[in-house]
């Protein structure tokens, strides 16, 4: 049996940069951003359009790299990871959820949450065992062998989390969750998220401008321009 | 396991789309069997063909395939029935024909004209040979001929023709003997045929190698014709026979089949060119339909990206989903392909003459095992190709990039 994976989920950015080209040109995205998550943290990133939130979510999150500073995970710094590295360790160690829900169109509900656990490698009576159990902690238990598509956006979403938390992650990254739903069902969104990061001890980070999202949370950073305001 | 129900589960996306292109690549999996069969009934009939023509083995005097001879026979075998009796030990030999070869005029008191002629076991060369020859009138030679008359000739039509002969009709021809003095010898006319090449009836006759050793004044044949039982054992038994004689000049139908290795030569271009062609179609409808696939799944491509699916378990998928492609058009393609084969051998069509020939063929399609797997593999390994070469840039595209494509 393989050793327990250490925890990666305090997360720290130092002099963190980001620059994308435009028409030929260089948009600074981030402006030198020094964050700390602490392990079990619920933090919200809130700001106007363009202010650097979602591309300080993708550097949070392992999607994107910084032009300069560095990103520890638990204490590991993941800068110098190659790209190969750097997709096993959000394999292992971060869940996702997406504002437009991300959900695999062709699989089911089970499948889409039993694919995290199949990419790493976790026996299929355990696999089984833990998505029926997750399904039934977001109350998708009858969904099971549902589309995406025959579902409503709330129920979509708790696939979606569903999903980043089966496979017992230590930071889960949301980018905008409730964004496309209503107002019950974001709250519901929101609960659900925060009582089952709870109740795993799971590190959240929240690109938000939702502040129903922004009130859950145990603090909220506000980016301006790049950088933390 | 997950892979690949995931790659079946994405061929449904867009049915029309799969379908297409699976037809696509099932008829060009059958063009290439049918082709590709059609190809190998021509050489396989060529090959018979040129193998009945000549003999599988030709044995002869030591010079005779290198040197003319300085008079007629001088180059001949005298010890043709003792050669006849020890290659027929071997039991894939068939039988072992005699051929005596001459040139002369032939005449009908009135015109003359020039004959390439060739003595033969009258009643070895059509029993073995079978229906060689078209027959236009009369009948084939017997050994010896009715008894009290001249010996007999078989023409071809068109030298009939030019003689306005018939069969009955009484002929004389004219050679030179092996001594160099000129002979003649009257014939009746038996048979007029065609061999289905106008050059060659128009000189060529027959007759029983009896009378042409009478003509030339010889004992002698030109060359002994060794007929097996399966073209497939001309190597072996060509490696045996040169043991037996040494003394002896041995060719194998291959070396004289020049007819044969040239259509062979263009039908190998014009068939590779073709299945090549069918290759690249099947090629450029894979990569349209994956390409297309690749473009619509580009944010489904980034989330699997960040839940952890490495690059290479991305065009895996893509990949899979190409082979699925190819595997079902190919299966389709060969129940196509195995429908028309059979459907075309049993119309019964005929093809067009040959260049240089008067006669036609009839139209078959052989269904070879080797052709099928190696036409199934090529197109399934194209489809394969298409897939991966379309999918490995997608998924190396930026995570945020292909998460954000709208």
């Amino acid at each position: 049996m393989n050793a327990p994976l250490p925890r990666l989920d305090a997360v720290t950015l130092r002099g963190i940069r980001k620059s994308y080209v435009m028409g030929g040109q260089p948009v600074p995205a981030l402006k030198g951003v020094d964050l700390t998550v602490q392990r079990g943290e619920f933090v919200a990133l809130t700001g106007p359009s363009g202010s650097g939130k979602s591309t300080l979510l993708n550097v949070c999150g392992l999607l994107d790299t910084p032009d300069e500073g560095t990103v520890s995970l638990g204490g590991q710094d993941m800068t110098p990871l190659s790209g190969d590295d750097l997709t096993l360790v959000r394999r292992e160690h971060i869940g996702f959820v997406f504002q437009g829900f991300n959900l695999v169109p062709v699989m089911t509900v089970y499948e889409n949450v039993e694919f995290p656990l199949y990419l790493q490698g976790v026996r299929p009576e355990e696999r089984r065992r833990r998505v029926a159990d997750t399904l039934a902690r977001v109350g998708l238990q009858d969904f099971a062998q549902r589309r995406p598509d025959e579902l409503s956006g709330g129920q979509r979403q708790r696939v979606a989390i569903a999903r980043a938390l089966v496979k017992s992650a230590d930071i889960v990254i949301a980018d905008e969750p409730t964004a496309n739903l209503d107002s019950v069902n974001a709250a519901q969104v929101v609960d659900l998220l925060r009582r089952l990061a709870g109740e795993q001890g799971l590190t959240c980070v929240i690109a938000t401008h939702d502040p129903r999202v922004s009130d859950h949370c145990d603090r909220v950073v506000r980016l301006v321009d790049g950088v933390i305001a | 396991m997950k892979w690949l129900v995931l790659a079946v589960k994405n061929l449904g996306r867009n049915r029309r789309r799969a379908l297409i292109t699976l037809l696509i690549t099932a008829v060009g999996t059958a063009a290439i069997l049918v082709g590709g069969g059609f190809a190998l009934y021509t050489y396989q009939s060529l090959r018979e063909q040129a193998a009945r023509d000549s003999g599988h083995l030709i044995l002869a005097h030591k010079k005779y395939f290198d040197e003319e001879e300085d008079a007629p026979m001088s180059l001949g075998l005298s010890d043709y029935a003792s050669i006849k009796a020890k290659l027929e030990r071997d039991d894939r030999v068939r039988t072992a024909l005699p051929r005596l070869n001459f040139t002369g005029l032939i005449s009908n008191g009135d015109k003359s004209t020039v004959f390439i002629g060739a003595g033969i076991d009258a009643r070895g060369e059509f029993q073995t040979k079978g229906p060689f020859l078209k027959m236009l009138a009369g009948d084939v030679l017997v050994p010896g001929g009715p008894e009290g008359t001249a010996p007999e000739v078989m023409l071809g039509g068109e030298l009939a023709k030019q003689l306005k002969a018939k069969p009955g009709s009484v002929l004389t021809l004219l050679s030179t003997t092996t001594e160099g003095s000129l002979n003649a010898l009257d014939v009746t006319v038996r048979g007029i045929f065609s061999l289905g090449v106008p050059e060659f009836d128009k000189r060529a006759i027959y007759v029983d190698v009896v009378t042409a050793q009478k003509l030339l004044v010889t004992d002698k044949v030109s060359q002994v014709a060794v007929y097996l039982d399966a073209t497939e054992s001309t190597d072996a038994a060509a490696a045996s026979a040169r043991q037996a004689f040494p003394e002896l000049a041995m060719q194998t139908w291959q070396d004289q089949a020049f007819y044969y290795e040239a259509v062979r030569n263009l039908y190998n271009r014009i068939f590779g060119l073709m299945g090549g062609i069918m290759v690249v179609i099947v090629l450029f409808a894979v990569s349209n339909t994956m390409a297309m696939s690749v473009v619509e799944r580009t944010r489904e491509i980034g989330t699997l990206r960040a839940l952890g699916t490495l690059p290479r378990q991305i065009v895996q998928v893509f990949t899979l989903e190409g082979a699925f492609i190819g595997a079902a058009g190919a299966v389709i393609g060969v129940v196509i392909g195995l429908a028309t084969a059979l459907g075309l051998t049993l119309a019964g069509l005929q093809m067009p003459p040959p260049p240089g020939q008067s006669v036609g063929y009839p139209l078959s399609i052989n269904v070879e095992t080797e052709l099928y797997v190696a036409g199934v593999l090529t197109v399934i390994a194209a489809s394969t190709v298409a897939a991966w070469l379309m999918s490995r840039k997608a998924s190396r595209r930026p995570i945020v990039e292909a998460l954000t494509h709208v």
